[in-house]
């Protein structure tokens, strides 16, 4: 290890540079999230007339008409609604999927494996029409639960995950818990699934990310004023900022920043799950 | 029942199996079927055979906003390629070698991850518009204000602001990616090469490249599947037309403007085929991905075999 540090401190002028480059680049990003902040502690016409004037009034308006006018948390909870509701129904269905895949020796299982890999190149928008058609004939447009299911059954990656997972874990653990009695669900369910948390919680990071900020598929299904979700309630904002930059940067940073701030302090758990289960080499 | 006692296997399989069958892979074939129909969603469905996909490739208005939008689509693919890729294994690598404040770098440079698209789209807007963005206003302070303009107005820069949109709020994922591919390699390689005289760069060079060059591989073709399938930069940037001469345009929008049209789904304004041309087009869109996907996948599964 000794060995290592000392090999990391001779980078040489170049390297010092591209680190000096790195922390341009972070600082710049900082800086961004900074300034949208601070923008939306401004009333409309400082942003949009005096914008790099010093502040004159610093308040939370913005925040107060974009909770109290705008329903600001009905959106919210519709995201947090559609987020929680197809994560669990992600894990649920991988979880099984994998298990079953990497317990049983059964005829076809290969094909099977193949088969639930084929998702990662069917991405979701090409095959929107039919499934427009299949939400329209169960009568799911305007409902959060076509937005659910559709995420909640996109499980190639999750499932892929996991099944490389419960694959090495030793064929010992299922002998011993089945020798004590517990019946297949069982032992899936009190010994498999809580071994397997590491994966899920690799799992739940990814999906969560692109099911929280997902854009299309609400834009399809989801038309009606009272169910839409965050990301839609950003773009009513900041389509016409010359109107609305004051509810833009709020909407903006109210949506941004407290997720970012969980970030920033679980960075490294997070960090670790996104690539913990994923494509290693 | 008994079956399911039977094959226990069954039980798990199932849940998963029906629902991933039925929103995930049954559209991709019911749109293959739906393509070769002349529909608009609500009316009559009438066979038409392969008429649907000759139309696409003859017609030459169709054919020139497909050309475009597969411009587009590749621009930012091979940006990606050229510059994304290079900037985060070269990020990756300082991170590795822990350069100094490794950790908050690692951690700014992914952050944008979390931010979702709009509020991306409306951060650049800050930045760059012409009246209060950011920019200008640098541009202003350090003399060069001859060169300030309506950057985001200019259908030339379109698609190259896309693709910086794209690269700032996911250039952490590869990057993370590249790291733990870094992590896994032998240490002892890098110590010898060092103690052979192997300088910094050269070590990224000749020791850790080719160690990571599946990892490379891979992220090309995420890319370039990503490319073709890229839609919320660019509905958001120029809307349902991809900006002024379809600056912003890519496939996936194109794909979106033919099967929904304008404003609302069956509100679209070719509405006596929407349905029909959209899925065709879908076809071909898929068609494209499919064989690059396929290469992913056998570099993905070879990879999960080798390491059990």
């Amino acid at each position: 290890m000794n060995e290592k540090s000392m090999m990391n401190r001779h980078h040489g002028k170049a390297a010092n540079v591209v680190t000096i480059l790195l922390w341009v680049y972070s600082g710049i990003t900082f800086f961004i999230l900074l300034y949208m902040m601070y923008q939306s502690l401004r009333p409309k016409r400082d942003v949009l007339s005096k914008t790099f004037s010093l502040p004159q009034s610093l308040n939370l308006d913005n925040y107060i008409k974009l909770i109290t006018k705008e329903h600001f948390f009905r959106y919210f909870a519709n995201s947090v609604i559609i987020l929680v509701a197809a994560l669990a129904l992600l894990v649920f269905l991988s979880s099984l999927t994998a298990y079953g895949i990497a317990r049983y020796r059964f005829k076809g299982r290969n094909i099977c494996r193949a088969f639930f890999l084929l998702g990662m190149m069917f991405p979701a928008q090409l095959g929107v029409v039919p499934i427009f058609q299949i939400m329209k004939n169960i009568g799911l447009i305007n409902n959060p639960l076509a937005v659910i299911l559709v995420s909640g059954a996109n499980i190639s990656m999750p499932v892929f995950m996991l099944t490389n997972f419960f694959e090495r874990l030793p064929k010992e653990i299922y002998e011993a818990a089945v020798i004590d009695g517990a019946g297949e669900w069982t032992a899936f369910r009190k010994i498999m699934f809580p071994m397997a948390s590491p994966v899920i919680f690799s799992v739940c990071i990814t999906s969560s990310v692109s099911i929280w900020n997902q854009f299309f598929l609400p834009l399809i299904f989801l038309q009606r004023d009272n169910i839409k979700t965050l990301p839609q309630l950003v773009t009513k904002y900041t389509s016409n900022i010359m109107n609305t930059m004051d509810l833009a940067t709020a909407v903006s940073t109210l949506s941004t920043i407290p997720i970012l701030i969980l970030f920033f302090i679980f960075s490294s758990k997070i960090l670790d799950g996104v690539t913990a289960g994923g494509v290693k080499g | 029942m008994r079956k399911i006692k039977k094959r226990p296997y069954l039980f798990f399989l199932l849940p998963g199996f029906v629902l991933y069958a039925l929103f995930v892979v049954y559209p991709i074939f019911a749109a293959g079927q739906l393509s070769l129909f002349h529909w608009n969603g609500i009316g009559e469905k009438v066979f038409v055979g392969l008429e649907n996909y000759k139309e696409l490739f003859t017609n030459p208005e169709l054919l020139k906003e497909m050309f475009n939008a597969l411009k587009n689509s590749l621009t930012i693919f091979v940006l990606t390629v050229l510059i994304q890729i290079p900037v985060q294994l070269i990020m990756a690598y300082m991170i590795f070698s822990k350069a100094k404040g490794h950790n908050v770098m690692q951690v700014a440079i992914f952050s944008p991850q979390f931010i979702s698209t709009p509020v991306i789209v409306f951060i650049f807007t800050l930045l760059l518009d012409k009246n209060v963005g950011v920019v200008n206003k640098i541009m202003e302070m350090i003399g060069l204000g001859a060169f300030t303009r309506s950057w985001l107005g200019i259908p030339e820069y379109g698609i190259y602001i896309v693709w910086a949109m794209i690269t700032w709020a996911g250039i952490g994922v590869g990057m993370m990616y590249f790291i733990s591919a870094m992590k896994m390699l032998d240490l002892e390689c890098l110590e010898s090469a060092y103690i052979d005289g192997a300088g910094f760069w050269k070590r990224l060079w000749y020791v850790v490249l080719p160690q990571v060059k599946m990892t490379i591989l891979n992220i090309i073709l995420v890319g370039y599947i990503f490319s073709m399938t890229v839609f919320d930069y660019s509905y958001l940037l120029g809307g349902t037309e991809g900006g002024v001469n379809g600056s912003v345009d890519v496939m996936s929008l194109f794909f979106y403007r033919m099967a929904f049209g304008d404003n609302t789904p069956l509100g679209g304004y070719i509405s006596s085929n929407s349905m029909g041309m959209g899925t065709t087009i879908a076809c071909v869109l898929f068609a494209m991905v499919f064989v690059v996907a396929l290469l992913q996948i056998v570099v993905v599964y070879g990879r999960g075999q080798k390491d059990e």
